[in-house]
């Protein structure tokens, strides 16, 4: 086994190893879990590192095991793949810090930081997966392993948060599977190709590609939580902070957009599925998506709600500009996955930072906050008008190419729905950060922990902070060789190649 | 002359160090050197205008999406005025708040609103524009409510809400009007817009979008409200500097000298002329000396709506359009930040005499307002009547009468301000406030002698000019109705009962919002919030209502949002199959 091919699979072994082992430590044996944690995932870093540099220069890394005759399990580092490795490797190294941080002396830690650890290798499957069975297959292992951690606290509210999210994921993976099974008997097998793998079908199979492109769409969309599929993710939020922080930014519902990135255009095709007709419903509902989970945070008082809702409505900016048959709404959608992840674990991060650190679960608690956790709120204050869309934040930059891409393809109605949204992201961020910045503190916070040199543990404070420098400079800096707009432009220019 | 490698240097410094300082403030350990080097900082930008050669641009290809920051005719003028006004305001500000607990703050928000106003007088791409317009936007709300009080929180509430409307229409017309996602060029846009297919529906959005700014009506209604609740220093870069970004936003991205448009030339001038009645009208029925200056500020706004009107109708009549915009703009700024400046000196004097020389100060800027001979407001006129000229559309004799009349409600209007001083209010003050009097003296100097450098016209020649009767009457008869409603004093203190509330229009959308705001808490936020039982409890509704309401709750589970979803899809694709 070479080099090259033995790459993938070293990346998904440098976080199942540690995931491994560490469910067999005892409780108290922290150091070690954490040595672990971090040596998994600076290898990861790593390694990621090298496949990255390899994919720019136009090396291939691909593993290949059989499973049935005709059926492959393939890990292949694409442009696309790399987009979500590097972004899952980079903040796994961040959240395993604040996770650490935040559930010190908690129970079960062995137990979270193995599903967590295992999580995050479903989670590169399924970036790496190359053909709709491998995907599929991690696609599971995802849900499954981030069960456990949903209803980590295990109260009943939990419990009932875990319930749902089952149902709902499962129900969604038998929808994605039926999708499959469908789709490779019409096509035969096939592994993701650049601009589509079905566009050698006939027109008497179109009917039957229209059914199945629902099937799919609805499998992934219940993890990248379209309207009316969502419903599972706001009840999930009663997950640990580091949990719902890589569940909105990394794992779960980025899954579920790099899904529908990879059955849009490496399924069906950008130009196919444009042929077919489906692309226009696709973008429909992720506008609907868009607005209406908007509407519903602006509502929220529960400071992790509303966020959770901001998620549903932001990660179908990404869904959006996929479905929008144009090459720079794509580098808009695709440039999303990675903004919106390093935006949301932010506000995640920092949510979590309240919670812990002085109690602080709802947005009507924070008056004043910005004068005792300064730092905390700068970084949620970056995070935030990022999401706004302002300037030079990384989403400014998502935006800026999705609205100049829907002119281009002469989608003007997209306009209007990301001036909704951006009016509306404005109208549940704003007031956050006039309340934490000049409003008077109404009275004792309960601090949990005694304060000391910082204002926060600095495992806590670190991560968002670094991330909110992230979200500053993929924005600032969009134009350099490796910044994730590059990356994108690199991904859309190959996925529109004539 | 700097060597050109100095260049690009100054200009990243003259942006760049008002942000650094602005962080240095909040940190304690850094804060008081931030505050004591906050002041200087504007010198900067003013050194750029001086030293830096026309038509140069810096290129920088690895910021944002290649960001161009460049030197021409326009930004000189723009980078002089907002300098100066923003150094006399800077070191009056450190005088005005020296007793302020929270005089760090401000400062942070103040120098973060320079480094925008600096940036984007500077930019020469539409995205670094949109950069530095939104810094200096969201910048700005920390100044209207620095003080706190109840009246500053509802003027920053109203001043946030139109901030986020004009950045969203903006952005939006900024999708339509760039010729490639990378391609933002100032040089690039401006022709793409003219040949735009959506042209008209990009003019109405940009216009609106900086019409926020500029005090357009009935886009206006934040600044009778935020300039007297913010500190004086700050209503002075406010109200003279500030506000011409929405002007300077205007001549940037509009398609101005680019073709004949003569609809949307009567537009503005329309638009421009009803703004400068309809100013100096409300304004006169004011009883704060801050908020009848904001009333102005939206009266004088009108004058270079005009000079885009006339911009808008012929190419020819462009070049003569914006230098009579440019000077204007330069005139009005450093005459609104004397006044705004000289509001705060009033409330310091101690005796007679001071008062004296202060109102006699003041009288300058006011007068030039008013367009008296030799003033710089008599050359901006000058300017502007020359622009008509050009106007290819009908013989504007009528509207350089209406220019006069106008001038005759700015003079009004001015003497109506000197009545509404209220000299030592805050005369707590120890001594004299130097702090306060050097910077207003500075500007006021200004007033006087800056404009002067910017004509190119030959100076004996255009004194000459300015000494016309028709400078002379609108003054004049200015000064002879105010004289007459003094004399018959009851009535001129009668103004301030007819009690337009400041913000005027306000009114009616605040009405409009609370309605809605009682609806939406009532009817829409319960359903939002997921709560439905709250609904059903309250209103009797009806079987369809009620079938609604119960789906939405029954999203919850997973079989009936499936179905909902394919349903949903198949409906879609149905009609984009068979449709």
């Amino acid at each position: 086994m070479s080099w090259d091919t033995a790459l993938p699979v070293l990346v998904l072994l440098s976080s199942l190893v540690p995931g491994l082992v560490i469910f067999f430590l005892r409780e108290e044996q922290s150091r070690v879990r954490t040595a672990l944690n971090l040596a998994g995932a600076v290898v990861k870093i790593g390694l990621v590192g090298i496949m990255l540099w390899g994919v720019y220069h136009e090396r291939h890394y691909e593993t290949r095991l059989p499973l049935l005759p005709g059926l492959d399990l393939i890990l292949r580092a694409d442009a696309l793949a790399m987009l979500l490795t590097t972004l899952s490797a980079g903040l796994w190294l961040v959240t395993t810090i604040f996770a650490v941080g935040y559930l010190e002396g908690s129970p079960h830690r062995s137990r979270f930081f193995g599903f967590f650890s295992l999580c995050v290798t479903a989670t590169m499957g399924i970036a790496l997966a190359h053909n709709l069975l491998t995907f599929f297959v991690f696609y599971e292992l995802l849900t499954l392993t981030t069960y456990p951690l949903v209803i980590h606290r295990g109260t009943p509210q939990a419990l009932r948060a875990g319930r749902t999210y089952l149902v709902y994921t499962l129900a969604g993976s038998a929808v994605l599977l039926l999708g499959i099974v469908w789709l490779h008997r019409v096509a035969g097998p096939f592994s993701f190709t650049q601009g589509g793998a079905l566009s050698h079908l006939g027109p008497q199979s179109h009917g039957t590609l229209l059914v199945i492109f629902a099937l799919l769409i609805a499998g992934v969309g219940v993890k990248a939580a379209l309207v009316p599929l969502h419903g599972w993710l706001p009840v999930a939020m009663v997950a640990p902070a580091p949990v719902s922080a890589l569940l909105h930014a990394v794992a779960v519902v980025k899954a579920g957009a790099f899904g529908v990135v990879r059955v849009v255009y490496e399924v069906f095709g950008i130009r196919f599925a444009a042929d077919l007709g489906v692309t226009t419903p696709l973008a429909l509902l992720a506008a609907l998506t868009i607005v209406y989970g908007s509407l519903r945070a602006v509502v929220q008082d529960d400071l992790k709600r509303r966020l959770a809702y901001s998620t549903v409505s932001q990660v179908s900016y990404i869904a959006l500009g996929v479905a929008t048959p144009g090459s720079i709404s794509s580098i808009g959608g695709i440039v999303h996955l990675v903004h919106q992840g390093i935006m949301k674990i932010t506000l995640f991060f920092c949510a979590g930072n309240l919670a812990e650190t002085l109690g602080i679960h709802r947005v009507s608690e924070m008056n004043g906050v910005g004068r005792r956790m300064p730092w905390t709120m700068v970084a949620f204050t970056v995070a935030a008008l990022g999401m706004i869309g302002v300037p030079p934040m990384a989403g400014f930059i998502s935006k800026w190419y999705l609205g100049v891409g829907a002119v281009e393809a002469g989608q003007g109605w997209i306009i209007a729905v990301l001036a909704a949204s951006s009016a509306l992201n404005a109208a549940y961020f704003l007031p956050i950060l006039h309340t934490a910045w000049f409003k008077h503190p109404t009275g004792e916070w309960k601090e949990e922990h005694p304060r000391g040199r910082f204002e926060a543990d600095w495992r806590l404070l670190l991560p968002s902070l670094v991330t909110a420098a992230l979200v500053i400079a993929t924005g600032l800096f969009a134009s350099t060789v490796m910044s994730p707009l590059t990356w994108a432009k690199l991904i859309a220019a190959r996925e529109y190649q004539p | 002359m700097i060597s050109l490698s100095v260049q690009p240097l100054l200009w990243f410094l003259a942006v760049g160090l008002p942000l650094v300082l602005a962080a240095g403030t909040l940190l304690r350990r850094y804060g008081p050197v931030a505050l004591a080097w906050a002041p200087w900082t504007p010198l900067l930008a003013l050194a750029v205008g001086v030293v830096a050669p026309s038509d140069s641009v810096v290129s920088l290809p690895w910021l944002l999406l290649g960001a161009q920051l460049g030197m021409d005719a326009t930004t000189r003028v723009f980078l002089c005025f907002t300098a100066l006004l923003w150094t006399c305001a800077g070191f009056y500000a450190r005088a005005y708040l020296v007793e302020d607990p929270a005089r760090q703050r401000f400062f942070a928000f103040f120098l973060a609103a320079l480094s925008g106003n600096v940036g984007l007088v500077l930019a020469h791409d539409a995205v670094t524009f949109y950069l530095f317009f939104a810094l200096m936007s969201f910048a700005s709300y920390g100044l209207v409510i620095h003080d706190g009080t109840r009246e500053a929180y509802r003027a920053g509430r109203v001043y946030i809400i139109l901030v986020v409307v004009g950045e969203v229409l903006l952005v939006s017309a900024l999708f339509l009007m760039v010729p490639g996602a990378d391609t933002v060029a100032f040089s690039a846009v401006s022709s793409a817009v003219a040949a735009a297919p959506r042209r008209d529906l990009i003019v109405a959005l940009t216009l609106a979008g900086f019409g926020i700014k500029a005090g357009m009506l009935p886009l206006h209604v934040w600044l009778p409200l935020a300039h007297p609740v913010a500190p004086t220093p700050a209503s002075a870069v406010l109200s003279g500097a500030m506000i011409k970004a929405g002007l300077l936003g205007w001549i940037r991205f509009l398609p101005v000298g680019e073709g004949t448009f003569p609809g949307w030339s009567g537009f503005c001038i329309g638009a421009g002329l009803l703004a400068a009645f309809y100013g100096v009208l409300i304004g006169l029925t004011q009883t704060n000396a801050k908020t009848a200056l904001a009333y102005s500020s939206i009266s004088q706004m009108g004058f270079m709506t005009i000079a885009v009107g006339i911009g808008f109708a012929s190419p020819v009549a462009w070049p003569a359009a914006v230098s009579a915009a440019l000077l204007y703009a330069l005139h009005h700024a450093l005459a609104k930040g004397a006044l705004f400046l000289g509001v705060g000196v009033v409330q310091q004097v101690q005796n007679g005499w001071q008062l004296w020389v202060v109102l006699a100060g003041l009288l300058c800027p006011a007068l030039a307002l008013a367009g008296a001979p030799l003033t710089s407001g008599a050359l901006a006129k000058l300017a502007l009547k020359d622009a008509l000229a050009f106007f290819p559309l009908f013989r504007p004799g009528w509207l350089e009468h209406l220019l006069s009349l106008a001038a005759v409600g700015t003079t009004v209007l001015m003497a109506r301000f000197l009545y509404l001083l209220q000299p030592g209010g805050h005369s707590h003050a120890p001594r004299l406030a130097f702090g306060l009097w050097v910077p207003w003296m500075v500007l006021l100097l200004s007033v006087l002698g800056v404009p002067w450098l910017f004509v190119s016209q030959p100076h004996g020649a255009v004194v000459s000019k300015t000494l016309s009767f028709s400078a002379f009457w609108p003054v004049g008869v200015g000064v002879v109705l105010a004289g007459a409603a003094w004399r018959f004093g009851r009535r001129w203190a009668l103004l301030g009962t007819l009690r337009v509330p400041s913000g005027d229009v306000l009114i009616t959308v605040t009405w409009l919002m609370s309605w809605w705001q009682r609806q939406w808490r009532s009817l829409l936020a319960p359903l939002m919030a997921g709560k439905q039982e709250v609904w059903l409890a309250r209103y009797r509704i009806t079987g369809i209502e009620r079938a609604v309401l119960r789906m939405e709750g029954q999203l919850g589970r997973w079989a009936n949002a499936g179905l909902l979803f394919l349903l949903l899809a198949g409906v879609l694709f149905a009609t984009f199959v068979f449709g």
